[in-house]
């Protein structure tokens, strides 16, 4: 075939699959379209013959699909000449069976199962209205776990739901069951947000600072809180948290505290026990607690705030001619800032604190005559930019995850829609054939062609989509075996940022690019809702325009 | 008799019809003759196939080459026609073809 003849080879095609499609009484035209198109000088002119063909024929495809009455079998004078394509309604039942057949069969791997599920995560706004609109309900999974560990006296459990439950108020009572059963675990406090709510009388922010008293992060979160106070209270000027003596006080003890521990560790070590002790392997479960980066959003700021302080405070004292002094300035600075990137990887938020630290560290070193001492603030302050970078890109990497997890839920949620659409695009069809045929008999089924097309390509469709949705998701499953049999949580992280893709609705959210935008859940569902109901509409409109045009009528003389 | 919506694509198609009522038309010379394309053609066609206003046939031209299918007016068609033209020849007259088709 030469490039010249393609078009004209294509129009016949076009032709051939219009005429497959269509009903049996617009045989004969389309049979006439394609024997005119050898009639038709010129490779274009015939393609666009034929274009305009296979309109006419597609047209009437669906209009027999909608309107079935309206194009009954019929004899067809010609049907002897193009009876060939018969036979083909054989391979093509062959075809869409052995799909069908096969998509079944990935529902027998648990990685499939699980994938599933997980692709139908997007689904869960729109079917939860109220939830999306009103306070959030607790998954049914979770209620039985805490059912189950209440009536153990688990004391693990009842903070792993501590962490998880959707209800504040209920968050807070299980934190403060499982610290009454194990006050080994007073830590849960920081973790799950009941610092935040001042409930039943309990200064739970001193059992911690009692519980813990060299650590750093209570003293943080108090200052969070005394933070949010002033700013509620207008007592002082927006953001001059600093002018409050309690903030100070609070920041002070931070700085001075000799360790900063997030119990990033010994949350991740009790999901893992927990897990394993309840068999739970719900990914959403696993990753849940995904939303404490280890330091209060407010505290890191301040962080910064109170080093540059320390600065200032340390610049006056050495003008005054204090070096003392304004050296233990320097290194609360620098030791805080060290802690930060060793407890929390949050080195990044003093860099420039920490950079004039250790540059003034080195140049006070310099005038005390020790040489080695200020090589080395200045070989510290050299290399920090690296370490602060590599610290702040993991952190990036840890909140949004990798380009690869956004594409991979996205592959997901549109595999997992694809496989519904296309399952319900095969029912139909069934229900369709069995409705004409009026009979349930295999052999008195005869399927037309558009359907045995939309059937095919239901079936294929949803074999295809079964093979992208396991394949995207097996790399988390593999993540997510990895926590639950080894406690491996390296890789977690990237888990978590696929999981909360997967549960926005397809098209709400395009995030794989610089060009990247969001649409709010409640606006997906409303859409959702709204199109639905138009579509309603429409197939009533339908079916009434067809009951009108299915009654017997007068015939006219 | 029940007739179909006269378009002025339809009475295009008619008028070539009308000038040899007993002539069998192949459906490519119709097209190149009124100027209307295959989409628009067809429908035409089978609609007034649909309302006995016209019948079809196939016929074998030649050897190895697909039979083609032709229409031409049933006797019902030409006396609808020609009623038709005869009430609005002066309407028809300002009608012509939207591109390319010369009259034959």
């Amino acid at each position: 075939m030469t490039p010249l003849e393609f078009p004209r080879r294509l129009a016949a095609l076009l032709l051939r699959f219009a005429i497959w499609i269509a009903p049996h009484d617009t045989h004969d035209w389309g049979h006439a379209m394609l024997s005119e198109l050898n009639h038709v000088p010129g490779n274009w002119s015939a393609l666009i013959w034929s274009l305009g063909g296979a309109g006419v024929l597609a047209k009437h495809a669906m209009l027999a699909a909608i309107l079935p009455s309206s194009h009954r079998r019929t004899v067809s004078s010609a049907s002897e000449l193009f009876d060939k394509e018969g036979p083909m309604r054989k391979p093509a039942l062959a075809v869409i069976a052995s799909c069908v057949v096969a998509s079944l069969l990935f529902f027998l791997a648990p990685v499939f199962r699980q994938a599933f599920r997980v692709s139908l995560a997007q689904w869960h706004d729109i079917f939860h209205v109220k939830e999306v609109f009103g306070d959030p309900d607790s998954d049914a999974e979770l209620e039985a776990l805490a059912k189950k560990a209440e009536q153990n006296r688990d004391a693990e459990a009842l903070a792993f739901i501590a962490v998880r439950h959707a209800n504040q108020m209920q968050r807070v009572h299980f934190a403060d069951e499982a610290v009454r059963l194990d006050p080994n675990l007073t830590w849960i406090y920081a973790t799950n947000g009941a610092l935040e709510l001042s409930s039943s009388g309990i200064d739970r922010l001193s059992m911690l600072q009692q519980w813990d008293p060299g650590n750093a992060l209570p003293h943080l979160i108090a200052a969070q809180k005394i933070g949010v106070i002033i700013t509620q209270s207008k007592e002082f000027p927006l953001g001059k948290a600093e002018e409050s003596p309690a903030w100070e006080k609070e920041m002070d003890a931070a700085f001075q505290s000799p360790r900063l521990d997030t119990y990033l560790d010994r949350q991740k070590q009790l999901d893992h026990r927990v897990l394993s002790r309840y068999r739970v392997d719900d990914p959403f479960q696993v990753v849940s607690d995904e939303n404490w980066y280890g330091l209060p959003s407010y505290g890191v700021w301040y962080c910064s705030r109170y080093a540059e302080s320390l600065l200032e405070s340390g610049k006056s004292l050495e003008s005054r001619g204090d070096r003392k002094a304004a050296f233990e300035k320097y290194w609360a600075v620098a030791r805080f800032g060290q802690m930060m990137g060793d407890g929390a990887g949050f080195t990044f938020v003093m860099r420039k604190d920490m950079k004039e630290a250790y540059t003034r560290l080195g140049a006070l070193s310099q005038m005390e005559g020790n040489n080695a001492a200020a090589a080395f603030y200045a070989a510290l302050a050299d290399q920090f930019d690296k370490a602060a970078d590599k610290q702040r890109l993991l952190l990036r990497d840890r909140i949004q995850g990798s380009v690869v997890s956004h594409w991979n839920a996205f592959l997901v949620r549109l595999s997992g829609l694809l496989m519904l659409f296309c399952t319900v695009l095969l029912l139909l069809c069934v229900l369709g054939i069995v409705v004409r045929s009026r009979s349930l008999r295999l052999s008195s089924l005869h399927p037309s062609r558009l359907t045995l097309a939309l059937g095919f390509g239901a079936a294929v469709g949803s074999l295809l989509s079964s093979a992208v949705l396991f394949v995207s998701y097996w790399p988390y499953s593999e993540l997510l075996q990895r926590f639950l049999s080894k406690g491996d949580d390296a890789q977690l992280f990237e888990l978590s940022a696929f999981l909360r893709d997967t549960q926005l609705p397809l098209g709400s959210q395009f995030n794989l690019g610089p060009g990247s935008w969001y649409v709010a859940s409640w606006n997906v569902v409303f859409y959702f809702w709204f199109a639905v109901s138009i579509l309603c509409a429409l197939a009533l409109l339908i079916a009434v325009f067809r009951h009108f045009q299915t009654r017997p009528r007068a015939t006219t003389a | 008799m029940k007739t179909p919506r006269l378009s002025p694509q339809t009475l295009r198609v008619l008028e070539r019809f009308v000038e040899r009522p007993t002539a069998w038309r192949y459906g490519y010379e119709l097209s190149r003759e009124t100027g209307l394309k295959s989409g628009t053609l067809y429908p035409i066609l089978m609609r007034l196939a649909k309302f006995s206003l016209l019948e079809t046939k196939w016929v074998t031209t030649e050897d190895g080459v697909p039979p083609r299918h032709t229409y031409r007016l049933t006797p019902n068609g030409v006396e609808l026609v020609r009623a038709t033209f005869a009430n609005s020849r002066s309407a028809l007259k300002v009608r012509r073809p939207a591109f390319g088709g010369g009259r034959a």
